[in-house]
């Protein structure tokens, strides 16, 4: 049987996580290529119901990157979604959802290889959670 | 705080507090009044926003909340603030919607005065205009507060498990906890506005405040419990199995957040055409799957609503009630927002100056979510 191959859809926001994703990229860093990246504004304007989409659909990982506390380009975006992020956490634990297959991190343009080990990791996590069992359902 | 007592004259609890309202009018104290009105087939209580008071035949203590008071105040004052004093009864759930309303920016509390009642609960609208017992609901739920007869099987879900039916944040209460209806009622003059309104007024003074307060203290302490085992009851809709089970008969009308008092946006996300693909992307889906329901996104739609309006949930059911399905959506709304609230320590309703925690934060707060 094939190895699984998970799915990871990322929202980077475009002044420091998608700028480091570019770094580890034109460093040549290598890292396992399971995430979808989708390149938003800011960490703070991934809405739920972008995450809740992605989650819903089969996406076995949902990775949402961030500059780090206190070097966001909108002031406090990072903050807002780190709140959103437990908000969202919350309810699916309280629903018995997989929580950990929302991640948030905070990875800075510099940050090349942090975002390289950051995939690495997440990669290895969602496997051992093994394929998004949403997937099943046809009547969501 | 003032607590006064006014006399019930001739056991008509209802016609004194409508006396009591047309007196609010009459002195134009209030320029007009949102309350409980019958209507003509008297299958049904609705509010009304009346001006002159011999028109006025309100029932204030109507065990029904058809639809959220609190919208129809930000309904009349999100487009200009009222420029004459406009009284609004209500419950403890919609001072609390309320609140929560004027905190998103879309209600404006000027020279609006909340005239909060007790509250015993209220029953589903089919119950209510179909009143299976004898006497009439608000008899009915009357009687249940002297343990005369049982209401628990009418109740609403949510006001089976509402933890605060005190209408706190109200300028002036009409109540009843601690005390005989049929004699006498409390009026509670809680601020200047209150005050204002209840000049001039003759009120007797109120000398048992700690019946009142020992007999609220009884009630919290009994919807609390009935809280906790309600959730600890409903804590078998776990997993996607059960969660996907729980939604089968959702047909996507939306009604659930046009009754929701706290789902406030004029034009939804889930009905505007961003959701709207081209045929090939449908087609996609489905070979992806080999089926999927239409109209689809059921659950995304809960989910996302959930997540939008959970923090100021004030539990008033009436998503529940809206639903055509009848999807009991408060087993799953009472866990959800009880954890969301106990997380963000918040209370939605119980302080106007309390920012919601959405749009506030600390920067060294849930350092472990987003990096572990």
């Amino acid at each position: 049987m094939e190895e699984f191959e998970p799915k990871i859809v990322g929202f980077l926001c475009n002044w420091c996580s998608y700028a480091g994703a570019d770094l580890a990229g034109t460093s040549r860093i290598q890292y396992p290529p399971n995430i979808r990246i989708i390149k938003v504004m800011c960490s703070g304007s991934v809405d739920s119901v972008y995450i809740m989409r992605a989650f819903l659909e089969g996406a076995d990982g949902v990775f949402i990157g961030g500059c780090h506390p206190g070097d966001c380009h909108y002031q406090d975006g990072n903050y807002k979604a780190r709140r959103k992020a437990v908000l969202l956490k919350s309810i699916l634990e309280t629903l018995g959802l997989e929580k950990d297959r929302i991640w948030i991190r905070w990875v800075s343009a510099s940050e090349g290889q942090k975002f390289a080990d950051t995939m690495k990791e997440m990669t290895d996590e969602i496997k051992k959670l093994g394929p998004n069992p949403i997937v099943k359902h046809w009547n969501i | 705080m003032v607590d006064k007592i006014m006399k019930v004259k001739n056991g008509d609890t209802i016609g004194s507090v409508n006396d009591l309202l047309k007196d609010f009018l009459k002195s134009k104290k209030l320029q007009a009044l949102l309350a409980m009105q019958e209507v003509p087939s008297k299958a049904i209580s609705f509010p009304v926003l009346v001006s002159n008071p011999d028109k006025l035949i309100s029932n204030v203590f109507a065990p029904i909340l058809p639809v959220s008071t609190a919208t129809i105040i930000s309904k009349i004052t999100k487009v200009e603030g009222a420029n004459k004093p406009i009284g609004v009864i209500m419950r403890s759930c919609q001072i609390r919607a309320l609140i929560e309303l004027v905190k998103l920016n879309q209600a404006n509390m000027e020279n609006i005065v909340i005239i909060g009642v007790d509250c015993l609960g209220t029953f589903p609208i089919n119950t209510y205009s179909n009143f299976p017992e004898k006497t009439t609901p608000t008899e009915f739920i009357f009687d249940s507060f002297k343990k005369k007869s049982d209401v628990v099987k009418y109740l609403r879900s949510s006001c089976y498990t509402c933890k605060d039916p005190v209408p706190n944040n109200a300028d002036i209460v009409i109540g009843f906890y601690g005390m005989d209806p049929k004699k006498e009622l409390i009026i509670q003059i809680n601020s200047e506005k209150g005050k204002k309104l209840l000049e001039g007024i003759q009120l007797d003074e109120s000398k048992e405040k700690v019946t009142r307060e020992k007999a609220i203290k009884e009630i919290q302490e009994e919807k609390t419990k009935n809280r906790r085992e309600f959730i600890k009851a409903k804590s078998n809709i776990k997993g996607i199995e059960a969660l996907v089970g729980f939604f089968d008969k959702c047909v996507n009308c939306h009604n659930c957040m046009k009754a929701c008092p706290i789902c406030y946006c004029k034009e939804c996300l889930f009905e505007s055409s961003v959701f709207n693909f081209e045929a090939n992307k449908y087609i996609g889906k489905a070979e992806k799957k080999g089926l999927f329901k239409m109209p689809n996104d059921s659950l995304l739609f809960h989910t996302t609503r959930m997540n939008h309006m959970v923090v100021s949930c004030v539990g008033c059911g009436l998503c529940e009630q809206a639903c055509p399905s009848d999807i009991p959506l408060m087993e799953i709304i009472i866990p959800i927002s009880e954890n969301v609230q106990k997380e963000f320590n918040y209370i939605p309703g119980s302080d106007k100056e309390e920012k919601i925690p959405m749009v506030i934060y600390k920067e060294d707060e849930y350092q472990d979510v987003g990096e572990k």
